[in-house]
């Protein structure tokens, strides 16, 4: 369970998150979703004590994350930020292995468990076949399996994304959403994301987040978040929502403001 | 891949034959045979064993550690700096070492022992890796504001080692341009003890921290969430490779290219993994300046040209090879 009260944050004098509160279960599938600029990415970087808040805290299981040792922090928390440096020729195999350095001594050198372990998430995400290609030389969805690979090596409960489906295609972003819903539901991880495609969200997350400049405007399931109201209020667009009669899931369809006249 | 036994044994054999080769090479024709008894104490000639032993093997032993020593930190600074162009100096440690070269020699310390130049050298290494330390710090050891403080640093100490220059009798200018373009003929016998101790230390630390710098190089965000101390490694691996370059340096001048290629060379063999390439690295970096100081000692026998020429020709040579096939391949 992550509690996080009253947070404030920013960039030098830009305060970007506005005494932000909002609690996380254990079993959720948490989007954030908001324009750009509107904070989401903060939220997670002061989530993963990228940056320090200038108010406010936020508690593990009711431990405060300030208290957290850095390994101890980085065995609980896993983290994929929308930028990762891939341009170094390492293996795919070795890339993996960097996941799982918070059990490593200190000059990181693995153990058995620690190989056994990357194989057996290599296995899960059916990328043993390029073990030893260079990550350099992947394809955009195979990259992104490469990194989920090496989040998922560092076995921590909670896993957050940042943005994890841009650039990839419908297709690849589907697989990407189904991985993670298995993760969540199967393997009992809690995943938080940030998304810019409010269809996915609506489709794969049970808990959203609307964030509008900072602040938090709306918070609940995915019914009750993706209401034309707000969606057109935080994106400044005409939408129309709609339920998937498949998945009973609400979807959203921008609505060209030329036809609308 | 090449198979990370093979590379060590196969960089072992070349360093040693290219070791053995140094040893019967040079103005006098000794045997390898006739090398090996005088090392092991066996009598042969009596010059051929001060040959030999004074003067031979000191040389290829500090030629074995500098290239050594320099591949090494070479491939940290890349690593840190995530900068394949980087080499020992581009932190500035070179400047520092001039200077105190410069300092050295109009102060008239270098006319009473070549040990004085060893230590102004020394000296000045560390004076301006503690300048980049500091500058640096103040943007939290990001790779671009080092190599910026690299470069401010060095551009300072040029202008002072001009002023230096321009204030000396040429005499002293002379003197110092030897040292500056890198030789391992004028070193102080005693140094190879105090060089052979930090290159050798250093370089075993920093091939154990291999690991480490492959966590830099994924970049500041995903190494901080690995729970790995970035700004305290960064620290540490900048200040051990700086102590090594400034070890070989003082001790031998700057040479240049050797830190830049060797690690370049073997990365493309071995992979860009740091817990091979780091020791691979320091192997091929030995086997390299031993060879282009055989090659110094006898292309224009009896005449000893300094080491430097030689690594910058063939070193340049390289970036113009890759040069032109990197063309070719765009075309």
């Amino acid at each position: 369970m992550i509690h996080i009260e009253n947070i404030s944050a920013g960039y030098l004098n830009r305060t970007v998150l506005k005494k932000i509160s909002c609690n996380i279960g254990s079993k959720d599938f948490f989007g954030i979703i908001g324009k750009n600029g509107a904070g989401k990415s903060t939220l997670l970087k002061v989530l993963c004590k990228l940056i320090k808040p200038y108010l406010g805290n936020i508690f593990i299981d009711n431990k405060n994350i300030n208290f957290f040792a850095k390994k101890d922090f980085a065995k609980t928390i896993s983290f994929l930020p929308q930028y990762v440096d891939t341009s170094l020729p390492f293996t795919v195999y070795e890339f993996i292995m960097f996941g799982r350095y918070p059990y490593m001594n200190i000059f990181k050198i693995p153990s058995d468990s620690d190989c056994n372990i990357v194989k057996k998430v290599m296995d899960f995400l059916h990328i043993m076949d390029f073990a030893e290609r260079k990550i350099n030389a992947l394809s955009g969805g195979e990259k992104q399996r490469v990194l989920i690979a090496q989040v998922l090596a560092q076995e921590t409960d909670i896993i957050v994304f940042d943005e994890p489906t841009s650039h990839l295609d419908i297709g690849s972003q589907n697989k990407l959403l189904e991985i993670l819903r298995d993760l969540n539901e199967k393997y009992n991880k809690t995943v938080i994301l940030t998304l810019h495609d409010l269809n996915a969200a609506g489709e794969f997350c049970n808990k959203l987040v609307l964030m509008e400049n900072g602040e938090i405007c709306n918070c609940g399931t995915p019914e009750e978040v993706l209401n034309y109201k707000d969606i057109e209020r935080v994106y400044d667009t005409t939408v129309v929502v709609k339920t998937n009669p498949i998945s009973d899931k609400p979807y959203v369809i921008p609505v060209s403001r030329i036809k609308e006249r | 891949m090449v198979n990370k036994k093979c590379a060590y044994i196969l960089m072992l054999v070349l360093v040693v034959a290219a070791f053995l080769f140094s040893l019967i090479s040079g103005t006098v024709d000794i045997s390898c045979i006739d090398a090996v008894k005088a090392l092991l104490g066996n009598s042969v000639d009596e010059t051929k064993t001060s040959i030999i032993r004074h003067v031979r093997f000191p040389h290829s032993i500090m030629a074995c550690i500098t290239g050594a020593g320099l591949a090494v930190s070479g491939c940290v600074f890349q690593g840190i700096l995530k900068n394949p162009l980087a080499d020992p100096f581009t932190l500035g440690v070179s400047s520092g070492a001039v200077f105190g070269v410069a300092i050295a020699f109009i102060s008239g310390l270098a006319t009473v022992t070549s040990f004085f130049v060893t230590v102004c050298a020394f000296l000045g290494s560390l004076l301006s890796t503690l300048i980049v330390y500091l500058l640096s710090m103040y943007k939290r050891f990001g790779s671009n504001s080092m190599v910026l403080s690299g470069v401010i640093t060095s551009y300072m100490f040029s202008a002072a080692v001009m002023l230096i220059f321009a204030l000396s009798p040429a005499t002293n200018i002379q003197s110092a341009f030897a040292w500056l373009i890198g030789t391992l003929s004028i070193f102080d016998e005693r140094m190879v003890l105090f060089v052979a101790i930090i290159v050798i230390l250093g370089s075993v630390v920093l091939s154990l921290s291999g690991n480490i710098i492959n966590a830099v190089s994924l970049g500041g965000e995903k190494s901080r969430t690995l729970g790995i101390n970035i700004e305290g490694s960064i620290k540490f691996l900048f200040l051990t490779a700086s102590l090594i370059t400034a070890a070989t340096v003082s001790v031998c001048g700057i040479i240049g290219f050797v830190g830049l290629i060797t690690p370049h060379i073997m990365r493309k063999i071995v992979g860009t993994n740091n817990v091979i390439l780091i020791p691979v690295s320091a192997f091929a970096g030995a086997f390299f300046l031993l060879t282009c100081d055989t090659l110094a000692r006898t292309l224009f026998k009896p005449m000893v040209i300094p080491v430097g020429v030689i690594t910058n020709i063939i070193g340049g040579s390289f970036f113009v090879f890759l040069l032109l096939k990197r063309e070719n391949s765009i075309a």
